[in-house]
């Protein structure tokens, strides 16, 4: 497939192209989701050198595993955020178990830069999470954003958060249940037709 | 479990927080294979927690060669590599519900180990990177700390030499003093006159050198009360006939001594009287303070 056309295959089509071994649809799903995912990255592991690494073991990961994407089972970009978070985590247990001391390679804050380098597509979807984020009670947040980025198990986000485990996973499901409700439909569907990713 | 107790387990398992092999898991695999309704909330659950990528700051693009890198990487596996691998460890539910493809066992073990060992290669190399990455900042790090270390050096250094200058300063001062010192007393036309303390400081003395020649005059004085604040002693000359003519002020240090150079005006070169009187500390043109030291009259 030409690279223009590219541009307007959705992820499942690329999925699949890359599942059958087409380079391009690799190239296009990174130049597509190479800052959301970088961004993912650089929040688990507030590290560049660390951040860049992972991503690239993420696309090798796209690059072998494609064949088991389902598009039954949920959106393409499910599955390489899911995919990406995982090997991030990893990564992030084994800088931590390896080296606590070494602690100057994981120092660098992630530089936040203006969303000008979304495209508009990117820029819609990060605005309607953070306006969803908004509307989802504080206490719920914390505990949503503390699962999905520090990859801690139930019991230390509930150390964390100083609350008895019970109602963390509460506060887990009122909160996931509103973010359901609030993205609903709106999450990748807000590109257009020609751009259904 | 009734099936509302799935609804939790669900959005732990969407926020990958139930253990791999724990009963949690257990129990919601098994109901997610049965319960058509439960499967699809899972599935839009984990959507959601994915959105939850776009909660990241955003951040710049990552350096082109990490792209030309990735797609070297690929081009150089064979398609036979590519297809079949284990399916991911994440996300309980699209692991136990994928089928693994048909492929898979076709691949030789050499073709999988070759795999490994090129995955492993790549992690090296980027190990290494990160290596060279860390070595290089250390080594920045080092040399702004020697920068440092150097800089603060120099300012030891500096305040130093500042120091060393102002002695030398006083020095100098001190050896000009003493030379002019010896110059007055050794002049031919040297003239000394004899102060003693009136009934203010009767103990007070004082001598006056000048060299009547070029008017150099010094005068030292000895158990003078310190000046109280705002005041200064001022030296007079008083010739006869004439008003006192104002000479320099000057103080005392704490033992009483004084030591103050002046020129004497040609007028008071031949005066009858010298004088010292308490005046505010600037001076002033004619005396308006009690005497403290007075000569006798030549």
């Amino acid at each position: 497939m030409a690279e223009a056309a590219r541009q307007t295959s959705s992820d499942t089509e690329l999925l699949h192209a890359v599942a059958r071994g087409d380079e391009s649809a690799l190239a296009a799903l990174y130049d597509r989701y190479n800052s959301i995912l970088l961004g993912l990255l650089l929040r688990i592991l507030h590290s560049r050198v660390e951040a860049e690494d992972v991503l690239q073991e993420v696309f090798l990961q796209i690059w072998q595993r494609a064949a088991n994407f389902d598009e039954a089972r949920g959106r393409g970009f499910t599955w390489m955020v899911t995919l990406a978070r995982s090997r991030a985590i990893d990564r992030l247990r084994s800088l931590q178990s390896r080296q606590r001391a070494d602690d100057t390679a994981m120092q660098n804050a992630p530089e936040a830069v203006s969303d000008a380098s979304d495209d508009a597509y990117h820029a819609e979807q990060r605005e309607i999470v953070r306006a969803a984020l908004a509307e989802i009670p504080e206490e719920q947040r914390r505990a949503l954003l503390l699962a999905y980025f520090e990859g801690l198990t139930q019991s230390e986000i509930a150390a964390r958060l100083g609350q008895p485990l019970g109602t963390v996973k509460t506060r887990m499901r009122s909160g996931m249940t509103k973010l359901r409700d609030l993205l609903g439909e709106k999450m990748g569907r807000q590109a257009g037709a020609n751009l259904n990713y | 479990m009734r099936h509302e107790d799935y609804k939790e387990l669900l959005a732990l398992d969407a926020l990958d927080l139930l253990e791999g092999d724990g009963d949690e898991r257990r129990a919601l695999d098994a109901h997610l294979a049965e319960c058509d309704d439960c499967r699809a909330e899972a599935s839009a659950l984990r959507d959601s927690a994915a959105s939850l990528a776009y909660a990241a700051p955003p951040t710049v693009a990552p350096a082109p060669e990490l792209r030309a890198r990735i797609l070297a990487s690929v081009k150089s596996q064979t398609r036979a590599d590519a297809r079949p691998l284990a399916p991911p460890t994440h996300g309980g539910a699209i692991t136990t519900l994928t089928t693994t493809p048909p492929e898979v066992s076709n691949v030789s073990t050499s073709d999988e180990f070759a795999r490994r060992r090129e995955a492993r290669e790549v992690r090296v190399s980027r190990r290494l990177l990160t290596f060279g990455t860390l070595a290089a900042s250390l080594a920045v790090a080092a040399l702004l700390v020697s920068l440092l270390l150097l800089w603060q050096r120099n300012e030891r250094q500096q305040a130093e030499i500042a120091r060393l200058s102002q002695a030398v300063n006083r020095t100098e001062r001190d050896l000009a003093r003493l030379s002019a010192e010896r110059e007055l007393l050794a002049a031919p036309a040297a003239q000394t006159a004899t102060l003693a303390g009136t009934k203010m400081a009767e103990r007070a003395r004082a001598r006056l050198t000048f060299d009547e020649r070029t008017g150099r005059a010094m005068l030292m004085a000895a158990d003078l009360p310190p000046a109280p604040a705002g005041k200064a002693y001022q030296l007079w000359f008083i010739a006869a006939g004439k008003p006192p003519m104002p000479g320099s002020v000057f103080q005392t240090d704490a033992s009483g001594h004084a030591e103050m150079h002046d020129i004497v005006p040609p007028e008071g070169r031949r005066a009858a009287i010298y004088a010292v009187t308490l005046e505010p500390a600037g001076g002033v043109a004619a005396p308006t303070g009690e005497m403290y030291l007075k000569s006798s009259a030549s």
